[in-house]
């Protein structure tokens, strides 16, 4: 990957002053190079451009990895140059990542003082996640189809498979504070039949105070406003905040859940859990066997080798034997464990959302401000953190159609009127997004034509 | 044996609290003391420094030319065996299994010397193990050197002192009193308030403790007492502490022990008279120059700050052309052309001459250089024209000959890293320089130079300040972690120890001067100060913080200049100029 000089240095007969130290020799010519090896790769195709952003973030990720100073200080030279903070979109795309470069470096061992330096001279490494207001919150998510996608193709998904109950306990697990519910809320009001709904129960997860979009409201707060908004509707809501925590995959969440529609399922109950954007927070790698019981390294080798908590928590939701599951999440692969090959996978799909907001939000704007910060906290989690830390673990949809799969689920598929009110939705919007239905009637928001967000439906096989 | 009788019940408060104590103590401290682990306040440097000069005064401006008539058979130390001795260097790096432990040990106390001698201890400050932990990857091999260790074949001790240096240590080692030279009135300097810190001022590195703090004391003195007697042209003196250089320095840990070891070298040279030329050809200089590039922050600060100044100026323009006075290994264009090559509006036509000495083998290695940028331009699709101008001098330069084109066409930038001083040797030269450089009409012009004085009129005075500027810099290097990139640094910077001190003439190149000092002769031939922006200082603040591998490099703005350099004391100096009055050119 990394390009030092084809010819070594000097030839040994040139220095004849250190030709009987053989020894220091050898590793001279392993260590030095006339300059820097810069990326001369063919593959770096026309200059200027994302790919050639993306081969020097790659290069200096790749330097510092390996702790070669001269060629990452050479490249950051290089990007801090190029990619501008308010410059076009790929330079502002390549700055994030630069950005969170600096800040992994700055973590490793070898230059800890580099945060305090950086402070002495005032570069702000800090990504300031901006705390909305409930109000800000609902405009900002309306400014463009990422969350409304799977907030209108869930919503009319849910709203069909909900038919002819009279009770419907919906959980939400999103990161977007609940703001898919009141348009939910709306649309059950105005379903036509019979029987009338007699209750509407919310359980939501308390676990995303740390992932932005952050909120000013506490969830008290934000379930008197729900349940107030619910009562205009004529309909009684029930709300509920469950102390959860994706760190141990919703695993005390599920529990607490599982218990409680023992206890208190009426019949009648429909029972909907709605995942947006949130399950990818839960650990995907697998877990090494805790408990190294007798028997355990001969008799199970393969449930220990591929169970996860990701894996655990669909089996668990499957065992609540839910009416209907929808799982929308973005659509890239941001699980590897190597560095460059997340940082190339994140480049190429988070380079979406910078190059869509010029279409929604003008230059300098606050909520540019804000959206392009929770980008870059994402970028930096992705490329900059490892292990509990990093929480950014999209995986694309095939994996998660097979996850479900294994947990015994089939899929639901949207109807016509589910892709009607996409397509109504997307109407709103710049003429860069697209829907795309795909295998098995899933639904994917696409940019350009590359896929952003999926939207699947599931209920028990 | 009251200094032992001291070690042995120690202060309490001296040792839990010494770390604070350094810390409070910093700014009052003579740095180069400090430097070499003693706490001397610069007040009392300054009534020594006051002594010296009255010294001088009566002793009148000595002629230190003529000494090449002593007799040079008294040699005990050979300066011109360098690859001894760079065997010796390398043997410290790389102990033979093999190595006699008899060696290894140090040196037994002279009777010879009838004063004290020098143990070594470890102290372990609470914190140090955390910083250990920290830093995982420092290598504890390379903590080898602090070890007193003996240097195979160096180690002749003379005992031909005379009588005025024996009476030195007697007084020394009684009542504490140090003398700044053999000849001058004492003055007495708070030693026996010292506290026993290691020799470095880095808290990351494990503190050492020498405690031959005496001798470390007493090597400073030989130093500027034999600089001293050279400049008085009293060589027999001269001869006597050259050797006792030699001595004490091998009882100094680390970067003190190299920097005199260098030094003693350079003045055992001029002594001599035997070594004119430092032994070592251009090549071999891009060589360790390499290895200083990679070994520490100095040269990559010196071409990022230079090429941010470049970058900016050739912003918007199609084609431009850089004019390097210091092509070397042309280490300082791929991340200009890299950079030129991303920049919006896509990358200009660049255009290099790259200047630099003939090779000694006579092969065309400013070519060679060329063809390996021409190839990362290709790669990066820049389109790329080069050409490499041998030169003896940059004086020997005309702006004819450099087939520039009209401004308007082509925008030109000089650059010169560290070479400008060398051309303060040769009388007229700088000015020649400066008015072709007008001539080339370049948008801009950096500069980058040593920021120290070597070049005063008195050799003592270019001896002290190069002592303390390449003490600084030795110190610098001793966290850096790779032992054979350190040591090929220390003999780059070897070199220049050696010219500012052995050499005197037109071979005397290194004549480093202050950036006051540039400001103002470049100010009077025509030029004003471009400011590198704030942007450049982030930038190498950044850069620097993020592998500079210890945190006492700092980077400085002095109006609109960067400085980098190590604690408090500025090393590098990167400026920016324009031309006063910048004209179309006419051809």
């Amino acid at each position: 990957m990394m390009q030092f000089s084809e010819t070594p240095l000097q030839p040994i007969h040139q220095i004849p002053l250190f030709s009987s130290t053989s020894s220091m020799n050898k590793n001279q010519i392993n260590r030095s190079r006339p300059w820097p090896g810069f990326p001369t790769s063919k593959g770096l195709g026309s200059f200027g451009d994302a790919n050639c952003m993306e081969q020097l973030l790659v290069h200096c990720a790749n330097a510092i990895e390996s702790n070669d100073a001269t060629l990452a200080q050479q490249i950051l030279w290089v990007l801090n140059n190029i990619a501008p903070p308010d410059g076009d979109s790929n330079q502002r795309l390549a700055c994030a990542f630069l950005r969170a470069l600096i800040v992994r470096a700055a973590k490793s061992g070898t230059c800890n003082k580099l945060l305090a330096a950086m402070a002495n001279a005032h570069c702000n490494l800090a990504v300031d996640n901006h705390k909305f207001s409930v109000i800000e919150l609902a405009s900002f998510v309306d400014l463009t189809p990422w969350h409304r996608f799977g907030f209108t193709a869930a919503n009319a998904a849910i709203l069909e498979a909900v038919e002819g109950y009279s009770v419907i306990h919906i959980v939400d697990l999103s990161l977007t504070h609940c703001m898919q519910i009141p348009t939910l809320i709306e649309a059950i009001a105005n379903r036509v039949e019979v029987p009338p709904l007699l209750k509407l129960k919310l359980t939501i997860a308390g676990a995303t105070e740390d992932i932005p979009p952050m909120l000013d409201l506490s969830y008290e707060e934000l379930g008197a406003k729900l349940v107030n908004f619910a009562r205009s509707r004529n309909i009684i809501l029930e709300f509920r905040v469950l102390p959860s925590s994706y760190t141990d995959g919703f695993a005390s969440f599920m529990e607490q859940l599982r218990v409680q529609h023992l206890v208190y399922a009426e019949s009648g109950e429909a029972l909907v859990v709605n995942c947006h954007m949130m399950l990818h927070y839960i650990p995907e790698e697998t877990l090494s066997s805790p408990i190294p019981s007798a028997d355990s390294n001969t008799l199970c080798p393969f449930e220990s080798s591929t169970s996860s908590l990701r894996t655990m928590f669909l089996k668990a939701l499957r065992e609540l034997d839910p009416t209907i599951v929808v799982l929308v999440d973005e659509d890239a692969d941001l699980t590897s464990n190597n560095l460059v090959c997340r940082l190339r996978s994140a480049f190429n799909y988070l380079w979406i959302p910078y190059d869509t907001v010029d279409t929604f939000l003008p230059r300098g704007s606050k909520q540019r401000q804000w959206y392009e910060a929770d980008i870059c906290w994402k970028i930096e989690n992705v490329i900059a953190y490892e292990g509990m830390q990093r929480v950014e673990r999209l995986e694309p949809k095939s994996r998660w159609v097979q996850r479900m799969r294994n947990a015994n689920f089939r899929g639901l598929g949207f109807g016509e009127e589910a892709v009607a009110e996409v397509k109504g939705m997307l109407d709103e919007h710049a003429a860069g997004w697209g829907l795309k239905k795909e295998e098995e009637d899933h639904l994917v928001l696409t940019w350009k034509g590359h896929n952003v967000v999926f939207a699947t439906a599931w209920a028990p096989a | 044996m009251k200094r032992d009788h001291h070690h042995l019940n120690p202060n309490p408060d001296t040792t839990t609290s010494g770390k604070v104590k350094l810390e409070e103590q910093d700014g009052g401290m003579d740095e180069l003391l400090a430097v070499l682990g003693y706490k001397v306040r610069t007040s009392d440097m300054a009534q020594v420094a006051q002594k010296l000069e009255q010294l001088e005064e009566v002793m009148g401006n000595v002629q230190v030319d003529g000494m090449s008539h002593v007799a040079t058979d008294t040699v005990h130390y050979n300066p011109s065996d360098l690859s001894t001795w760079v065997e010796s260097m390398l043997s410290e790096f790389n102990p033979p299994t093999s190595f006699d432990p008899v060696l290894a040990t140090p040196p037994p106390p002279s009777s010879g010397m009838g004063s004290s001698f020098s143990t070594i201890t470890s102290v372990d400050f609470n914190d140090s193990q955390k910083q250990q932990l920290n830093t995982p990857f420092f290598d504890e091999s390379s903590y080898s050197d602090y070890e007193l260790k003996a240097i195979p074949g160096k180690a002749v001790y003379s005992n031909t002192l005379d009588s005025s240096s024996s009476s030195n240590h007697n007084e020394t080692s009684s009542n504490k009193r140090l003398k700044p030279s053999s000849g001058s009135n004492s003055e007495t300097y708070p030693t026996t308030s010292m506290a026993p810190f290691g020799i470095s001022p880095d808290p990351t590195r494990p503190v050492v403790l020498v405690d031959s703090q005496e001798n470390g004391i007493r090597l400073v003195h030989a130093l500027l007492a034999c600089a001293e007697a050279v400049q008085e042209n009293n060589l027999t003196v001269a001869q006597a502490l050259v050797n006792q250089i030699s001595y004490l320095a091998i009882s100094q840990a680390g970067a003190m022990r190299k920097v005199a070891t260098h030094f003693a070298r350079a003045l055992a040279s001029r002594i001599y008279g035997c070594c004119p030329e430092y032994p070592l050809d251009h090549s071999l200089s891009d060589f360790l120059q390499m290895h200083f590039y990679e070994t520490c922050p100095y040269l990559k600060f010196a071409h990022f700050t230079a090429n941010q100044a470049i970058l900016e100026a050739f912003e918007g323009k199609k084609r431009v052309h850089v004019i390097d006075f210091s092509m070397n290994q042309g280490m300082q264009w791929p991340a200009l052309m890299q950079a030129l090559a991303l920049r919006p509006g896509g990358p200009p036509t660049f255009r290099l001459t790259g200047i630099g000495p003939p090779a000694p083998d006579n092969s065309d290695q400013l070519q060679e250089v060329g063809w390996k940028l021409a190839r990362l331009a290709e790669t990066i699709h820049v389109k790329f024209e080069y050409r490499g101008f041998v030169a003896n001098s940059l004086a020997d330069l005309d702006a004819s000959m450099l087939n520039l084109r009209p401004s308007e066409v082509e925008s030109v930038a000089v650059n010169s890293v560290f070479e400008l001083h060398k051309l303060l040797a040769r009388p007229g030269a700088i000015e020649k320089v400066l008015s072709v450089v007008k001539q080339m009409n370049p948008e801009i012009v950096t500069v980058v130079e040593q920021e120290a004085n070597h070049n005063g009129p008195l050799f003592l005075d270019r001896f002290t300040e190069s002592l303390h500027y390449y003490s600084t810099l030795f110190d610098s290097l001793e966290g850096s972690v790779n032992g054979q990139d350190k040591l090929m640094s220390e003999m780059y910077l070897g070199k220049q120890i050696y010219n500012v001190v052995a050499c005197e003439g037109v071979d005397r190149v290194e004549r480093h001067e202050t950036l006051t000092q540039w400001r103002t002769r470049l100010g009077s031939s025509g030029f004003v100060p471009a400011h590198l922006g704030s942007n450049a200082f982030k930038q190498a603040s950044t850069l620097l913080a993020l592998f500079a591998g210890g945190d006492g490099y700092r980077v400085e703005e002095n109006n609109g200049c960067l400085m980098l350099g190590w604690h408090t004391r500025p090393l590098i100096a990167t400026s920016a100029w324009k031309l006063a009055n910048k004209t179309a050119m006419t051809h």
